[in-house]
């Protein structure tokens, strides 16, 4: 099998603050891979690394390796805005744009330069069926996507997100803002979207990552506690401090 | 269907495999048992390791359906039946093996006589169709069908119980044949638990689909 | 027991008076307010006609209308907003998106808002020696926008830097999560959004230019002019100059009052008409935003 995601030893400090410590880890194609841990543990900032979303960011140093197929994603002449059309990206809270459903995912294809009408419109649709939201959403295309609930928002974001076509998915708590309902919406998607896309994604909820993931990985202190399958780390994981997070025994 | 249905059903096929395997195993006690076939009876000794590494695996994945799936109320109770169904099917593939053991050891064929008198070909055809009929209610969610179960079981209560009287009476006539009678008495006593535990996989069932805890409960019993 | 009653009593008394002074301060606003409306509006509806608003002034302005007056403040309010909006709200684009956080950026927020402190007629000091003298335009429609723009500069520029700030970042973020630039997130998702408080800020700094006369002082009011302008060369008059000249030094004081309150009226309508022009807008743009 072919590692389309591996890390090594990357180091990342926010000025002097050293947010992740050392991490290294292999991610296999489609699959889904849940990092978990508490707040500040390094979860997300590990997978922003993945789409340099860190960049924003002022004062940011990265070290080490991160590479996706093969090449380093930090190596220099690296064409960013084709990184994030290969790693498209979900966020916490749903933040479609204040465009109609349609215009909303034909942004990523209007600004990558696609200007053929059918391509798009061909295209909208079979994200929209990929998201499950096309039979909720095919009458009112052109109404405002604020429009939309919040499960249905989110579920919006991440047809915007597939409409590019990327080989991964990244996923920061996409559910956390959510009721219950549409969070179990999104993740049978996300079962769903393993089939096509290697998917990451960073979650809170225990439960969750239990129920979505194949491989789970563990975050405390910037440190990776442990990685493995979610089987194992949800029956019998080898690290006590992993054991008292996942029970809620944490101190 | 949704993801957790889905791996419900993959142990529900499991546990329904390891059922068809077991009533296999029964069945072919039977065979040995009728026909002294030491080879059939070698057989089932065998078999009885895949019916144990199946209840190992089913085991295991109730355990990662608890962890991994989260199962509530229906899911719940259907997660928990299959572990203790699990337990009791193992419990009856043990049964079947002990009547195997004792086949093989056997010197002689058994006595048609013997057979005839004491029922034990009845209580088989009993004991292996309550194992059918369980196996399809719980296929096919049929409480109605898993309730005809106690009644059925007392079927077998009785000719368990007059099984000694007639034992006594034969050991007495054909001393010779000692040996052969007690083998038969066990197989007898065997079947009458391979039934109780039927029984338990009815009340399983209906726990599962009606939420009805039936154990313990003289009307429970009697319902149906 | 009656003692908690009691400092349950003196507790709720305290809290009656204390919303009773802030009743009464906030109606003292109201009244003062609405004095002063009916004040200019008893005195001003008096000399309001058609010809007043639409004659040249005449009689050393003791007759005849305001009109010269009218249209040289819609012209240095339009040639204000000409200058002021694309400096203001691009330079409010660079220091949020593009700026990092350094001593550098915050000196130019430091500055930007000294600017906005500068008392009016400096400006108008300023203009005169920079766009009458220096740059030789004289007294001229294109100084005084100029100048009145430099004023406004500040407020323009603080607004947008608000109604950028008020975006909130998961929207840039989602932008570039789909492989789009800085300039494509910030033409099509950020100012979008931005759009309807940009306007407002915009609408209301036009408020301010309309009734400044300070600036205009120097550069491009004219004291008596009965005609209108030709080209952004000339001079013009404009309302609060007006009022200004004719209730201090017109050739008879007296006999030019009632013009005086009926040019406060129609200045204090304008104001208020853009004020409301500016909540309608920016009503309609929010809707608009959603709805592209």
């Amino acid at each position: 099998m072919s590692l389309i995601i591996e890390t090594k030893d990357v180091n990342l400090y926010y000025g002097d603050f050293h947010a992740l410590k050392g991490i290294s880890m292999e991610m296999q194609p489609n699959t889904v891979t849940a990092f978990i841990g508490p707040s500040g543990c390094g979860k997300s900032t590990y997978l922003r690394l993945f789409n340099r979303m860190n960049d924003l960011i002022d004062a940011v140093k990265i070290t080490g390796t991160i590479n996706i197929d093969g090449k380093n994603v930090y190596e220099k002449g690296v064409d960013i805005v084709e990184l994030r059309r290969k790693v498209g990206m979900v966020f916490q809270k749903p933040n479609p744009f204040p465009k109609t459903i349609f215009e909303n995912i034909a942004y990523g294809l209007r600004v990558n330069g696609v200007g053929d009408k059918h391509f798009i419109e061909d295209r909208v649709e079979r994200s929209l069926k990929q998201a499950a939201l096309w039979e909720e959403v095919k009458d009112k295309l052109k109404k405002s996507a604020f429009e939309l609930s919040g499960g249905q928002q989110q579920r919006l974001c991440i047809a915007r997100a597939l409409a590019i076509e990327p080989t991964i998915l990244l996923m920061d708590e996409p559910a956390s803002a959510l009721d219950p309902i549409s969070t179990s919406k999104i993740e049978e998607l996300i079962h769903e979207l393993k089939k096509n896309y290697t998917i990451l994604i960073v979650t809170h909820n225990m439960q969750q990552a239990a129920r979505v993931s194949d491989a789970t990985a563990f975050f405390y202190l910037g440190n990776l506690v442990e990685f493995g399958t979610t089987k194992d780390i949800f029956t019998h994981p080898n690290d006590i401090k992993t054991q008292n997070y996942i029970t809620g025994r944490f101190g | 269907m949704i993801h957790l249905e889905e791996e419900l059903n993959v142990l529900k096929q499991e546990t329904m495999n390891m059922w068809q395997l077991v009533i296999q195993q029964l069945q072919k006690t039977e065979e040995a048992l009728i026909n002294f076939d030491k080879d059939l009876a070698s057989e089932v000794i065998a078999n009885e390791r895949r019916v144990n590494a199946m209840e190992l695996k089913i085991d295991n994945d109730c355990e990662n359906a608890f962890a991994l799936l989260n199962p509530v109320a229906v899911d719940l109770r259907f997660v928990l039946a299959i572990l203790k169904i699990n337990n009791n099917l193992e419990r009856t593939g043990d049964i079947a093996e002990g009547i195997a053991k004792f086949i093989s050891q056997a010197k002689n064929p058994f006595e048609t006589q013997l057979l005839e008198i004491t029922r034990v070909r009845e209580m088989y055809m009993h004991s292996i169709e309550m194992l059918k009929d369980i196996l399809i209610a719980f296929d096919t969610e049929n409480t109605k069908l898993a309730r005809t179960l106690f009644r059925r079981d007392e079927m077998i209560d009785e000719i368990n119980r007059n099984a000694n009287s007639i034992l006594v009476d034969y050991i007495s006539k054909y001393p010779e044949s000692t040996e052969q009678a007690l083998n038969i008495l066990s197989a007898i006593r065997k079947l009458e638990r391979v039934g109780d535990q039927a029984k338990n996989i009815a009340e399983e069932i209906i726990f599962y689909v009606e939420a009805k805890v039936l154990k313990h409960t003289k009307k429970g019993l009697l319902e149906g | 027991m009656s003692n908690s009653k009691n400092t349950g009593r003196i507790k709720h008394l305290k809290q009656q008076f204390a919303f009773g002074i802030f009743r009464l301060f906030s109606l003292m606003v109201v009244a003062i307010l609405f004095f002063i409306l009916a004040f200019i509006i008893v005195r001003g509806a008096k000399v309001i006609s058609w010809n007043f608003l639409t004659g040249m002034p005449e009689e050393g302005m003791t007759k005849g209308g305001i009109f010269p007056a009218i249209v040289g403040t819609f012209l240095l309010v339009i040639g204000s907003l000409l200058f002021t909006f694309p400096v203001g709200v691009l330079s409010a684009i660079y220091t949020n998106e593009y700026m990092k956080d350094s001593w550098y950026k915050r000196f130019i927020k430091l500055m930007t808002n000294n600017l906005a402190g500068i008392p009016s007629i400096v400006f108008g000091l300023f203009g005169m020696s920079l766009f009458v003298n220096t740059l030789g335009f004289g007294d001229s429609i294109i100084a005084g926008s100029l100048t009145l723009g430099l004023l406004t500069l500040p407020v323009v520029i603080r607004t947008t830097e608000e109604a950028l700030k008020s975006i909130d970042n998961s929207f840039r973020e989602g932008s570039y999560a789909l492989g789009a630039t800085k300039l494509q997130t910030i033409r099509k998702v950020v100012l979008p959004m931005a759009f309807p408080n940009i306007i407002t800020g915009l609408i209301l700094s036009v408020g301010r230019v309309s009734g400044e006369t300070a600036p205009i002082l120097f550069t491009v009011a004219a004291y008596f002019l009965p005609k209108l302008p030709h080209s952004i060369f000339d001079q013009v008059m404009a309302l609060p100059y007006h009022l200004y000249v004719i209730s201090t030094s017109g050739t008879n004081v007296e006999e030019s009052r009632p013009m005086a309150y009926g040019t406060a009226l129609v200045l204090i309508a304008i104001v208020l008409l853009v004020n409301i022009l500016a909540n309608a807008l920016r009503r309609y743009f929010s809707k608009k935003v959603k709805m592209n």
